[in-house]
């Protein structure tokens, strides 16, 4: 075609041009159809292939979700007294993004939240700074005062940038009380300790939240599709523990610390012997956990101020100043850690004397022993199975003792020979089958096992296996939680039931309708219920006879057993063994028919005081003193021998007004006596007023028709007195004495205690009461 | 390009009713204009909504273009099409003045200025200067015949008046009208008969213009990154690719419903306009997105259907030229809001918002319509 260009002319003009204009159209329409194929491609690859991918994607992109918040679960004690709850607060933050944009003034807003919230001004300035992020935290969990301080601020001022959004705090309206127990939160909401660690997914529920579609500018969509996630909120915890057990444990032991200066804290347990119910749980010294990160022992925490100070001495941000400021933020960690930290689950000791109940119950139920085994103790002994000889506590000896007796003085050289007779490899099953080798099992987080000898180290065959044996069998050289010691106690004389100790009764939904509920667990039967009744009868006679005579309570058959430990593993700065002891006793009452076990254990008292250190001297009046206050409140009917009638409480009848026969009927139904002073016909004033509390067989004194006289007497310092010395004292000084601690008025009795200081002005008739310690008792 | 000998001719008047319209063509166009302006209706109402207050904002307007554009396209299938070889004159003319003025009186909007107003009404001179250069092309043609294959001829006049607008566009800036003009240009001298070589010429110095372009333009490269990768900067310069995918992609088989887009809520931008083809995709689905792009592959091929049974070479060419201008817009806008291709500003016709743009697209509908009056064979 090309050639013919010129001769395209006239008529034929065109056609060259009309052929290619049609063929080319043609080539152009193929292409105008092809061009459809890669689109209908692509939609097929986006619209079906990648369908759910960008689904996914768009409905991400499209909702919002807001989560609604699951309440925490309130923590009830048995009588359903509230021992933690959550409060609503509000995190104060700001949108940096916001302040800046809106071109906010930082200082305004600087001293603004610094006087509502009390922050400084400078961390306003430092969260405002960071002007990528929308959400910057000025101040967590602010209380409802704050918070409208802060909202008046926002108003007055017409800030913006500034948020207030809700949040919970936790609140332990008991405060210190069984802290370890409960454990607390931390900020996250998450518990941390105790059973708000343990139980807290049951207590925090599931949070829930609102799904919205959502328009670009945060509207809502007309075809919205809403979805709500209800927010379930958390369980609430009914436990076994009781408040006022409670209260009276952490008081006495409070007390003991005082009394005996102990250096080291003290922990307790009650429970159940036979349920297996956790009443109270102690460890002190305590802290409070509303504020868990302050140290509440006062010297640890001097010591720890003063060494922050000491480190902000150094100049600042030299290497020694760093490693000063490291070791002090070790300490206070280390300081936090052991005042949470709950000793009657987490931590081992060395029960020593408490277990001889262990192993008489072993020996006995194997018939190793029976009770008529005679033992002879001369202070000390050689034994094939040991190369030195084994002192027993009492260096002049027991001298001749049955099985009985052997367990009332606690001594060493006849469990040597118990254990010995049931062999160390039936005491290791023992030990096993108390459960002393298993963790209990109890709902709290952090159980320790604590440790024992091997199966084969106790093995008579083995090479100082019999060496071995003798330790163990009077407690010592290994360690137990508290809380295994008082399941094995009650396995012994509850019939011989290893049971599963728990501290949560039950679960509640929060409806209260009940979702979990902890019954008796009954592992297995250790014991027959014979050798348990035996046990109950030898135990009784520890308090009764032994070294516990100390524990006795007026108007209550206890049984018990007292131990005094050397602590293993504890060095002073020379490497040698500090002789420190842990003094505890055990004790179950009514013997007669088991309920409670209550374990006290103090941990070094110091050899100051002069008070001779030992379970029996210190533990059991704890002890004593701890069911004196929790069995009448537990509702165990006390059974007052005539004896008992002195060494209780009876409140004395109004008998003003009465005649001298009227008033003798009256104060004789309170086992009460009197004396006259004056010649009326009617009783017109007396000491003590009515209605005080004076100790059974007081002499009321009766006035009739005689002025009383008002003037004010001084108690006199009963410590170390013995009975004779204490009831002339308070005789003399117009007072009335009312004794605890132990009946037996011999040569080694004295006051160790005194309810109220000596020098102390009291009107006349005043009730003082003292403790008696026998300090025979040095087990 | 005094006209022909044909335009002499005494029978030649400028109401032209000799024959019957096309119907297959003028039925697609108006189901198109319909759907279109439904699915205008649909994606624009949230936006509609909270822009301008009330939800029938745009949808009013656009209904109003729709049916002046329908009239329109009466009026101009009743004119003689022979007319335009010498209206293609000052329509050019007219074209290239405007685009001169654009940046003069023009109004700016995103660092490009592309809008005039004339008589109160906005008005991009760029549409004009795509049907201007369809016209003024295939009256060239006409005109030159075989001299086509000369360099003389069938090039430089062409490539001369492309350069001029290009150039102009170019100062808008204008990427896709640019892109469109150009290759409505190029694609008019390959009918006409333009020796192939010069197109591979044409492509090398297109291709380097390009490269050129994109390195200098921030812009511009900004898109060809999150065409690649438009999940890579989700925030920004693949939020509004991202926002059409997710349109897309959640349409499916059968799609959410008319009236059901999430997307339009002011999640995609321009969701009434360019990016107009998502929400059809997302309410209508895979289903409807595909019957849509067949009506306009059925109104296409009919156009140059049209085009191969035309009376004469010039109508031959415009409607060739129309429909092809037509083809490249559909694939440009539905290439683009696809991500098959990196994103420029491409309306789609009949379905994107902008009165002016539905006025002229009806125009060129009415001529391509007058063609088939005298077609030889117009019934089938």
């Amino acid at each position: 075609m090309k050639r013919n260009v010129k001769k395209q002319q006239g008529a034929e003009s065109g056609q060259w041009a009309n052929r290619t204009v049609l063929r080319r159209t043609l080539v152009m329409m193929g292409i105008g159809i092809a061009a459809f194929l890669p689109l209908v491609a692509q939609l097929f690859s986006l619209m079906i292939l990648r369908h759910d991918e960008l689904e996914a994607r768009a409905i991400n992109n499209q909702t919002r979700s807001t989560a609604i918040t699951a309440d925490r679960g309130v923590i009830y004690d048995r009588n359903m007294n509230i021992l933690a709850t959550s409060k609503t607060v509000e995190n104060v933050f700001v949108d940096p993004v916001e302040i800046k944009q809106k071109k906010q003034d930082v200082a305004v807003l600087a001293e603004g939240l610094g006087k509502a919230l009390g922050v400084e001004e400078s961390l306003v300035y430092e969260q405002a700074a960071d002007t990528t992020k929308r959400y910057k935290i000025i101040k967590r969990r602010v209380e409802e005062e704050e918070a409208q301080k802060v909202r008046d601020f926002i108003n007055e001022k017409d800030v913006d940038g500034v948020y207030l959004e809700p949040d919970s705090k936790r609140y332990y309206p008991y405060g210190s009380l069984c802290a370890q127990v409960l454990g607390f939160t931390q900020s996250d909401n998450v518990g941390a300790e105790g059973l708000e660690k343990y139980y807290d997914e049951s207590l925090s529920g599931i949070s829930g939240k609102i799904i919205t579609t959502k328009g670009n500018y945060g509207s809502e969509m007309l075809y919205t599709n809403e979805k709500y996630y209800d927010a379930t909120n958390g369980n609430s915890l009914v436990l076994t523990l009781d408040t006022t057990v409670q209260y009276y444990l952490e008081k006495n032991l409070e007390t003991a610390i005082e009394k005996y200066d102990v250096l080291n804290g003290a922990f307790g347990l009650v429970m159940d012997v036979n349920t297996g119910e956790i009443l109270g749980m102690a460890t002190l010294g305590s802290y409070d956990p509303n504020n868990y990160v302050e140290v509440y022992d006062s010297e640890l925490s001097q010591e720890l101020e003063q060494q922050y100070l000491q480190a902000q001495l150094l100049p600042e941000g030299s290497p020694a100043y760093k490693e000063a400021i490291d070791e002090y933020n070790q300490a206070m960690s280390a300081a936090r850690l052991k005042q949470w930290r709950n000793r009657a689950v987490s931590d081992g000791y060395e029960p020593g004397s408490t277990f001889k109940v262990v192993t008489l119950a072993s020996a006995l139920e194997e018939q190793a022993v029976t009770l008529e085994n005679q033992f002879y103790c001369g202070g000390a002994a050689n034994f094939a199975e040991r190369d030195r000889p084994l002192k027993c506590w009492k260096a002049a000896g027991h001298g001749a003792e049955d099985t009985r007796q052997a367990l009332g003085n606690s001594c060493n050289i006849a469990f040597a020979n118990i254990g010995l007779a049931l062999g160390g490899d039936t005491l290791y099953r023992y030990v096993r089958d108390f459960g002393l080798l298993e963790k209990t099992g109890i709902d709290l987080p952090g159980e320790a096992v604590g440790y024992f000898y091997s199966k084969e180290a106790i093995d008579p065959h083995a090479v100082g296996g019999g060496s071995n044996t003798i330790t163990a069998s009077f407690g010592q050289s290994f360690k137990i939680t508290p809380v295994q010691l008082v399941r094995a106690i009650s396995a012994v004389v509850n019939g011989g039931y290893l049971v599963e100790p728990h501290i949560v009764g039950q679960i509640l939904d929060e409806s209260g309708a009940v979702v979990q509920k902890n019954e008796r667990t009954v592992l297995r039967q250790v014991i027959s219920e014979d050798t348990s009744a035996t046990m109950r009868e030898l135990m009784e006679y520890v308090v009764t006879d032994g070294t516990a005579g100390n524990a006795k309570v007026a108007g209550y058959r206890i049984g018990g057993k007292t131990g005094t430990s050397e602590k293993l593993d504890v060095y002073d700065e020379n490497g040698k063994a500090t002789e420190d002891k842990i003094v505890s006793f055990v004790g179950v009452a009514p013997i007669d028919d088991p309920q409670y076990v209550v374990l006290a254990a103090l941990d070094t008292p110091s050899r100051e005081t002069g008070i001779y250190i030992s379970g029996g001297v210190m533990a059991a009046p704890t002890v004593g003193n701890i069911l004196s206050d929790i069995l009448p409140y537990l509702g165990v009917e006390p059974d007052y021998t005539d004896a008992d009638i002195g060494r209780i409480n009876v409140t004395v009848p109004n008998v003003l007004t009465l005649t001298e026969a009227e008033a003798a009927k009256a104060l004789k139904e309170k086992s009460l006596t009197y004396r006259v002073v004056g010649e009326g016909e009617t009783v017109t004033d007396m000491i003590p007023t009515p209605n005080s509390e004076v100790p059974g067989t007081s002499e009321i004194v009766l006035y009739m028709g005689e002025a009383k006289p008002t003037d004010h007497v001084t108690v006199p310092d009963f410590y170390g007195m013995n009975m004779a010395q204490a009831n002339e004292a308070a005789v003399n000084n117009g007072l009335y004495l009312l004794a605890r601690g132990t009946d037996y008025n011999g040569a080694t009795v004295n006051v160790t205690w005194q309810n109220i200081d000596p020098g102390t002005e009291v009107v006349r008739g005043t009730t003082v009461t003292v403790e008696f310690t026998d300090h025979s008792a040095q087990d | 390009m005094e006209g022909t000998e044909r335009l002499q001719t005494p029978e030649l008047t400028v109401i032209d009713e000799r024959g019957l319209m096309d119907v297959p063509f003028l039925l697609l166009t108006l189901l198109l204009v319909a759907i279109g302006v439904i699915m205008m209706f649909s994606a624009s109402y949230a936006r509609a909504f909270y822009k301008e207050g009330s939800s029938t904002y745009y949808f009013a307007r656009q209904g109003g273009f729709a049916l002046a554009g329908i009239v329109v396209m009466w009026i101009v299938s009743r004119i003689n099409y022979q007319w335009w070889r010498v209206g293609s004159v000052p329509i050019m003319a007219a074209a290239v003045v405007l685009l001169i003025l654009v940046p003069v009186i023009g109004k700016e909007e995103n660092g490009a200025t592309r809008w005039i107003r004339l008589f109160g009404i906005g008005f991009q001179p760029s549409e004009l200067a795509k049907l201007a250069v369809v016209l003024c092309f295939a009256a060239m043609i006409s005109f030159y015949r075989d001299r086509m294959q000369t360099f003389r001829y069938g090039v430089l006049p062409f490539a001369g008046i492309l350069v001029v607008i290009a150039g102009l566009l170019y100062l808008e800036p204008h990427l896709s009208a640019t892109l469109i003009i150009l290759a409505t240009g190029a694609v008019m001298m390959f009918l006409g008969g333009t020796k192939l070589r010069w197109f591979g010429l044409g492509a090398a110095l297109v291709a380097l213009v390009m490269v050129v372009y994109l390195t200098t333009q921030g812009y511009a490269s900004d898109r060809i990154t999150a065409w690649r990768d438009p999940f890579s900067d989700q925030s920004d310069k693949g939020y509004q690719i991202l926002q059409s995918l997710y349109a897309i992609g959640s349409g499916g088989m059968m799609g959410l419903g008319l009236g059901r887009s999430r997307q339009k809520y002011l999640y995609l931008p321009e969701e009434h306009n360019d990016y107009l083809f998502p929400i059809v995709c997302e309410e209508l689905g895979f289903v409807g997105a595909v019957l849509v792009l067949l009506l306009f592959a059925l109104l296409i091929f009919r156009g140059y259907w049209i085009a191969i049974h035309a009376r004469d070479r010039f109508g031959s060419l415009v409607a060739a030229g129309i429909t092809t201008l037509l083809l490249l817009q559909v694939f440009l806008n539905v290439g683009v809001v696809t991500n098959l291709l990196p994103a420029t500003g491409i309306s789609l016709p009949f379905f994107s918002y902008g009165g002016t743009a539905l006025l002229v697209q009806l125009t060129e509908m009415g001529i391509i319509l007058n063609i088939s009056r005298s077609n030889r064979n117009n019934l089938i």
